[in-house]
Order: C-alpha cells, then structure tokens, then sequence
C-alpha cells in the first residue's frame, strides 16, 4: 500500500491531479486538491503515477509506507 | 485590565515551591553565582543516565507539542547539534522571554547536559527577543568552559518559531516549514523549547523521586504559565502541573472570568472550569491562560486573534493563505449577526491541509471558540453585544 500525499509548499492549484483522478482529489473553492482517499491500493497504482508525474509543480508524491 | 507582555520578567509568582524560578524573588537576574547558590552545581550524566532520569519524570516538550523528550534524546545520534528554541512566538506567552532573562544558566545547564550526553558538535540557543538574547550571552561570558554555545537571533512571527521552520531559518535558509516531512532528530539536530531544557537541569539536581513530589504520577514536576488578559496580576507563573485553573485565577485576581483560552493560539478556549487541572494531556501546551471577561466582547476578541492568525501565515500554502483569511472574515461577519456555518466550513477546509500545523492549529481556535460562545452568536444576530472589545487576548504588531 502507498499514500497519496502533497507538497503544500509547492502546490499551485492547476487542479490538473484533479481531473485525472476524480474519484481521489476534489478541489476547494480556490482550486487546491482536497484528497478525498489517501491509501493507494497496488492496483490504482499506475494511474496514480502519471498523475504524479504531470504535476506542474512537482507537488503531488506517491509515498511507500 | 488589559495585559501586554512586552515586559517579560516584570512579574514572576510560584504556587507550591519554586524551582525553575528559585531565587528569582531576591535576584532580578541570577548570575552564575547566585544560580549556584540557589541550585547547586550541575552534576554531569551520560546518555544512559540521562534517558533512565527522562523516563522516569516523564519530560515532555513544554513548546505546546509535549512529545516525550526521552523518545527524542533516543532518536538523536551522537554528535548531534542541540538546539534551544526560545523564539516564543505566542503573542500571549512570555515564560520563555522570562526564563531567558533572568534565570539563563539553568537553560543553559539543561542544553550543556543534554549536549554532553549526545556528544553535540553545536549548541544554538534561537532567541528572538533582544534583551533575552543578551541576557544569555552574557551568561555565557560567565562560564568559560561553556564557550562554545552560540546565541542566534531569529526572525520573529508565529511560523517561524515552528521547530523545522527555524531549524531551516538557522541553516541560512527561509524561516518557513519544509513541505516533505522532515525528521530534524534523526537528522541530527535535537529542538526543543526553553522550558525544557530549564526542567532537565532541575530534575539532574532533584533526582527522580524528589522531582516527582509534585504533580500527578503520570505528569509530575511543576510547570510555567503566562497569565494574561482580564487578571489584576499577570505574569508568569509556576504551578504544580494538575493545580485546578480556579486557584491559579484567584491567584491572578480574575474576577467573573467568562472564557479561557487554553495552550496559546494554536489551542482552545474552555469554560473558566475551576476543577480543571492545568498539565499538558488538558491542554496547557505552552502553558499560556489568557483570560477574557464579561466587560470586553469576546466574540469580538475571537475575531481578532483569527485576524491576527491569518496574518501570521507564511503564505506559502494555498489552503493556509486563502482560508485563513476567508476563516477571518467569516469571524469577523458574526459581529454583524452573520451566519456561524460559514466559519465552520472553513475551518473544516483547512484543518491539515498545510506544510506546517498552522491552519491545523487557527481551526482548533475558531471551532472551539464558536462552540463555546454561542450565545453570544446569538446575540450578535439579534443586535450586539452591546460591549466594546478591549483586547483582553493580546496580539503583536
């Protein structure tokens, strides 16, 4: 199992890990992520990634517990 | 009336027997030889010895986290830089300051054994108040064989006091919280608050069994508090740790006290109870009892340290820097009859969203000040108050 986690410090809001995985981060009213499910199961995992890796910011992070 | 603590040291009371502020009734200051006459030398310890005397006291940090300082002496590896943070950037705190300026060799004292038991390469005392600063330089001028601990002054704000905050600010970087977690104390750098250090030094001399003469079993010894706000007698203050507030605010001269708020800004405001023990599993995190009354309007006085703590924000994370404020104004409309969901809502939104436990904290004051004052809501809506706010809880400029 991994955990969703984010980089408050560098998170813009381009809400862009919002609209790859819809059923895992909402937005607040001014656009930042409110993680809605942190524990990745192995099988999302993929998906989770990539939208790890498109973060603009470099804030979103997949972290192995 | 209204307590402004820009004056630390300007009152210092025990209730029980002194023993972080001994002597402090005959000397303003105790230099090195009135701090060994009032305690004695400091006797040396080693890693073990010093682990065994923390478990058995049960020391927890007195900066408002209260994590067990034995659990964090094990986590440091040899050769560690000790750091003392005396930031003290609670606007309603002033034990710190106090403690700082006039009793400086028992911090020190509590920094040097810690030092010697980890083998630390580097000891910073963080200071951010000018007169505290010199006060410990000073006395570090007194003792030759300590030379080596290095005084730095920090930036003010309430973010920046936050452990990896100045750990970072130290290190020639901004004096705001990383966004990866970092483990200062596996990474060689043990923190903790002033306090903590002066206990340590007390309970080196007192020994296990006699510092636990007072207080409850599971949290003995004594504690500081910085008493503020609607109290004739404010100031800083050593009680056993579980004194009922009602003795410390008869102590104080608190007359019809309406709310407490309980630990500093990050904590809660509670029903002035007078059967509720002061320790740190109540709340009392940084020891700070900032009383309000029936003469000033206290919703008004929420409104206004909300403000305050919006505007203490490091303004690096989206949800700290655009909720607190919102959180702000939602407070602030509730003088205006506005709706209480609002605040509620918003709090909610940035409880745990941040780098750093900031919005964490702000939340945990507004909810339980809504909570707690109600009826003035009520009151609101249907009018005000009619009472001015006098500013009983103190913010900084």
């Amino acid at each position: 199992m991994s955990t969703l986690e984010i980089d408050w410090t560098r998170c813009d809001g381009h809400g862009l890990c919002a609209s790859l995985l819809p059923g895992r981060i909402a937005r607040d009213e001014w656009g930042f992520p409110v993680l809605t499910s942190t524990p990745v199961p192995d099988a999302e995992v993929v998906d989770v990634r990539r939208a790890v890796a498109l973060c603009p910011a470099l804030a979103l992070r997949l972290e192995r517990r | 009336m209204t307590a402004t603590l820009r004056d630390p040291g300007t009152s210092t009371r025990t209730i029980g027997a002194p023993r972080l502020l001994a002597g402090l009734d005959r000397y303003a200051t105790l230099d090195y030889a009135a701090h060994t006459a009032t305690h004695g030398l400091l006797p040396s310890t080693d890693r073990p010895r010093l682990i065994a005397l923390l478990d058995a006291i049960a020391l927890t940090g007195r900066g408002g986290a209260g994590f067990p300082f034995a659990a964090k002496l094990r986590a440091t590896p040899d050769g560690a830089t000790v750091i003392v943070n005396g930031s003290e950037s609670e606007p309603a705190s002033c034990k710190d300051r106090t403690l700082l300026t006039r009793a400086p060799h028992l911090v020190l004292d509590g920094a040097v054994a810690v030092a010697s038991a980890v083998r630390a390469r580097h000891v910073t005392v963080a200071v951010h108040d000018a007169t505290a600063a010199a006060a410990v330089q000073r006395a570090i001028a007194e003792r030759a064989e300590i030379g080596y601990v290095r005084v730095e002054r920090t930036p003010g704000g309430f973010v920046a006091g936050e452990a990896r905050a100045l750990h970072r600010g130290l290190h020639g970087g901004p004096a705001r919280p990383p966004g990866r977690r970092a483990h200062l104390t596996r990474q060689g750098t043990l923190l903790s608050n002033v306090e903590t250090f002066a206990q340590l030094a007390v309970a080196l001399r007192l020994g296990p069994h006699r510092f636990r003469d007072t207080g409850p079993h599971a949290e003995p010894g004594t504690a500081l508090l910085t008493l503020s706000g609607a109290v004739a007698r404010p100031g800083v203050v050593e009680v056993p740790i579980g004194t009922p507030l009602g003795i410390v605010l008869d102590a104080a001269g608190a007359v019809g006290p309406r709310a407490v708020v309980l630990g500093g800004y990050h904590g809660a405001w509670r029903l002035p109870r007078p059967d509720l023990p002061l320790a740190p599993s109540t709340g009392l995190g940084a020891g700070v009892v900032a009383v309000v009354d029936e003469r000033t309007c206290a919703l008004g006085e929420l409104a206004r340290v909300t403000a305050w703590l919006a505007a203490q924000s490091a303004g690096q994370c989206g949800p700290c820097r655009f909720g607190l404020p919102a959180l702000a104004r939602d407070v602030a409309s509730l003088l205006h009859g506005g709706d209480p969901a609002l605040a509620v809502h918003h709090a909610r939104v940035v409880d745990g969203r941040g780098a750093c436990h900031h919005p964490d904290g702000a939340a945990r004051f507004v909810t339980s000040g809504l909570g707690l004052l109600d009826d003035e809501i009520q009151r609101h809506r249907l009018g005000g108050c009619g009472r001015p706010v006098l500013g009983q809880l103190a913010v900084s400029a």
